[in-house]
């Protein structure tokens, strides 16, 4: 889905306040953002889903998308926290290790494969930040919202994050 | 950022991996259900409990409520002065013989009330060598007269002005 077909689906969800609209439409994208911080793809599906439900349920539109993803993020670090309650060990180990065995994303070609492998493999910081602009196209105004920091810190996160994959993926 | 697009342009190109046909139906039925746990729920922020603002309001109260207390007390203490101030209840002896004599009614009281006394300086009277101090008291006289036979009472009251020259011997 291009910017346009996004832009008309925002456009559509506001007027007619349909969820499913634009639940279709953002859920990879959460799901790719969820996935930072949960150990499998059923995780971060809980995590979306009740992230995205109490979003809905206060805002009832999609206006404020900076607020989405700060929910999705709070309920992950939520989980985490709980997680490590009970499993510390085993909550750390998944965070540090950043081991996803499941695919993130529908790859076609090594390259692809490369390339996604590169993206795991950056900071912590410049991927949720990359995630948020590639594969969500949030502004850096809503990123530097969701994540709490300043604009022009998003923006040097995302700018890292290009280079450091330039460097790896297009060696000179 | 020139110099990122290419690299932009093949991270746009990765797709993320579809949702699950379960994850849309379960939202479906979440949203569809009421909520069911408390604690779960995002409150907006006109039903949260500003507990700031209420303390402020009690602690505003509690102040007026001093304030109002402060005030009580202070008219009550005033008007006990104005009590001593003023001369004992007493009665007209030849109004009270009068009433008698002409009508039923007799007479059940005075009160006379300085409210107001104000010290007017010295003068010299009449070119005399001897200064007086000239005070006003101004004053509010009440008189009252009741019939037993009947138990009506009658009631006057009215504004009063008594100025006193009081001599002033020098020592």
């Amino acid at each position: 889905m291009n910017i346009k077909d996004r832009e008309k689906v925002m456009e559509n969800v506001a007027t007619h306040e349909d969820w499913k609209v634009c639940f279709r439409s953002l859920a990879p994208g959460l799901l790719l953002f969820a996935r930072q911080w949960a150990r499998s793809r059923a995780d971060a599906e809980d995590i979306v889903q009740e992230a995205f439900v109490k979003f809905w349920r206060r805002n009832h539109n999609i206006d404020n998308r900076a607020l989405l993803y700060a929910t999705v993020r709070s309920i992950a670090l939520d989980r985490i926290r709980r997680d490590s309650r009970r499993t510390r060990r085993e909550a750390e180990a998944v965070c540090e290790s950043e081991h996803v065995v499941e695919p993130q994303f529908e790859l076609t070609d090594e390259t692809q494969f490369a390339l996604a492998a590169a993206v795991e493999r950056l900071p912590h910081e410049q991927r949720e930040v990359l995630i948020m602009k590639i594969w969500n196209e949030l502004t850096f105004a809503e990123i530097a919202c969701a994540l709490g920091v300043s604009q022009n810190t998003a923006a040097s996160r995302y700018r890292y994050a290009l280079a450091a994959l330039k460097k790896i993926f297009q060696p000179q | 950022m020139n110099d990122f697009s290419e690299i932009e342009k093949e991270l746009k190109k990765l797709r993320p991996t579809r949702t699950s046909r379960q994850l849309f139906v379960r939202v479906e039925q979440m949203l569809a259900g009421p909520e069911i746990s408390e604690h779960k729920i995002i409150r907006p922020n006109r039903f949260r409990v500003n507990w700031v603002a209420i303390g402020f309001g009690l602690a505003a109260a509690a102040v007026l409520i001093l304030l109002a207390q402060i005030s009580t007390d202070r008219t009550s203490k005033q008007r006990e002065r104005i009590a001593q101030n003023s001369p004992a209840p007493e009665t007209m002896p030849a109004l009270r013989g009068a009433q008698r004599s002409s009508s039923e009614f007799i007479p059940a009281g005075a009160t006379q009330v300085v409210y107001n006394t104000r010290d007017e300086g010295l003068q010299f009277p009449g070119g005399s060598a001897q200064p007086l101090r000239r005070l006003r008291y101004q004053t509010h006289q009440t008189w009252q007269w009741r019939n037993p036979a009947t138990g009506a009472s009658l009631r006057v009251s009215y504004p009063g002005e008594e100025i006193v020259l009081i001599p002033i011997s020098g020592q």
